[in-house]
């Protein structure tokens, strides 16, 4: 693009090419349009329901998440980077700028305690979050998201989400086919385990309570 | 048929391989020992930038977080030696461990993903270091059976072991050379071994040198003797109590 030296705008005709090429590529972008927080928070308790606990254990609860974390999986799924059929038919008619509000709202809301586990499972899953797997070099799961499953800043809550989703996630960081964790921690850790241990692991992660207040 | 068999079960045994294979069948580094260009101490551009940082033990619990999956919340490790102990290890070891198995120099494909530049930033990993070379355990590490030691401690003296490493397994600060004493049998002995083979990536040249007049026998002596030596902080304590 030409500038004229003494000045730090573009000369008339690329201005002009640029709003024609705006215009003309402008049916290509997906219409996002920001509406209310309330209006918007309806279409994503239809899934994840109102208080972001959601009753459907395909669908994770939102719940005490961490409000940079929601951001930045809203993000992901907008990108492509995170992969999801649900989502990536919802995602496009949500505005980028309307990210931070949901995000706020979901992490604000109170975590419910999940399901009923199966607690001789649970127990096996609970070693290997507390322990890790030596052998095969899984590391244990409550050195990045605590003993109590509460995570941190960097890595998410995991406490009381639903097992069925906990089991899908690991098995597409394992497959590859999530693959939005920062430099493949957690791509490292899904190759290790099988899906018998994954399973166990989900079990637990139902029955932990995350922080107590 | 056979073939397509074959075929099948190297497919399904590959990540497997890749995941053991510092245990099984270690590899030598490409980058490391023994490559052209390789030079020891010389430092990296991130080494230059994480020793220019001042680290903070607070922050650097809270970084290694992403650490205790497999060193533990106390950073003592596993005793039978699968991941080392690091309560007391100075900081410019940790600089220098995490930094080159980042960088490709020691192959561990275990601690890889962990090490990083998400995992840890370069003022995390300063941070780390200072956190480490303060902390303590109570808990016992894993020690040899005890069956060699007098061997071991005449095998650690009359080498030049001392030389670097100290009469107490102190090492050294600003070598850097590591704290030996009081660590893991299983993670002793293993080192060892693979700074024999050559594997060990980031390996001091004259180590190598030195361990290849060891038999396995020998470097099973002095992991049981250096495993059975307390915490060297205890050790200079008691020499300046004398």
């Amino acid at each position: 693009m030409c500038m004229k030296p003494d000045q730090s705008r573009p000369c008339w005709q690329c201005g002009l090419a640029l709003l024609v090429s705006g215009w003309l590529l402008s049916p290509l972008v997906a219409h996002a349009q920001a509406v209310p927080l309330a209006e918007r928070l309806q279409l994503c308790a239809g899934c994840h329901n109102p208080d972001g606990n959601s009753s459907i254990p395909e669908n994770p609860n939102l719940s005490g998440l961490d409000a940079d974390y929601i951001v930045r999986q809203l993000q992901d799924f907008k990108s492509g980077s995170r992969k999801s059929p649900v989502m990536s038919g919802i995602i496009p008619m949500i505005d980028d700028k309307e990210f931070p509000a949901l995000a706020e709202f979901f992490s604000k809301q109170k975590p419910k305690p999940g399901a009923k586990a199966d607690a001789k499972l649970a127990a096996q899953g609970k070693e290997i979050y507390d322990e890790g797997i030596v052998g095969s070099a899984v590391p244990a799961c409550s050195g990045c998201h605590n003993e109590d499953g509460s995570g941190t800043e960097k890595y998410p809550r995991i406490a009381g989400q639903h097992s069925s989703y906990v089991i899908q996630q690991l098995i597409n960081f394992k497959s590859g086919e999530r693959a939005n964790d920062v430099k493949a921690v957690m791509r490292a850790v899904a190759k290790r385990m099988n899906e018998k241990e994954i399973r166990a692991v989900a079990e637990y992660v139902v029955t932990l309570k995350g922080a107590q207040e | 048929m056979i073939k397509i068999r074959l075929l099948l079960l190297t497919l399904l045994l590959a990540p497997l391989t890749a995941v053991f294979a510092d245990v099984a069948d270690a590899v030598k580094s490409p980058k490391g020992y023994g490559s052209k260009g390789y030079v020891w101490g010389k430092l990296l551009p991130e080494q230059v930038t994480v020793l220019k940082l001042t680290g903070d033990p607070v922050r650097g619990k809270e970084a290694f977080r992403g650490c205790r999956g497999c060193h533990k919340a106390d950073a003592a490790g596993v005793t039978d030696g699968t991941y080392p102990r690091l309560t007391g290890q100075h900081a410019r070891v940790v600089i220098k461990q995490v930094t080159e198995v980042r960088a490709g120099i020691r192959v561990n494909p275990k601690m890889e993903p962990f090490s990083a530049d998400h995992a840890v930033s370069p003022q995390e990993i300063a941070d780390i270091a200072v956190f480490l070379a303060t902390a303590e355990t109570t808990r016992e590490n894993g020690k040899g059976d005890g069956d060699a030691v007098a061997k071991g401690k005449k095998l650690y003296e009359q080498g030049r072991c001392r030389n670097c490493h100290g009469t107490y397994g102190e090492g050294d600060a600003d070598g850097p050379y590591p704290v030996i004493a009081a660590q893991h049998y299983g993670y002793l002995k293993r080192e060892m071994e693979y700074i024999k083979k050559g594997i060990r990536g980031n390996s001091h040249p004259d180590m190598v040198r030195a361990i290849r007049n060891y038999s396995h026998e020998d470097i099973d002596a002095m992991a049981d003797y250096l495993s059975r030596l307390p915490d060297y902080r205890q050790s200079l304590a008691e020499r300046k109590g004398k």
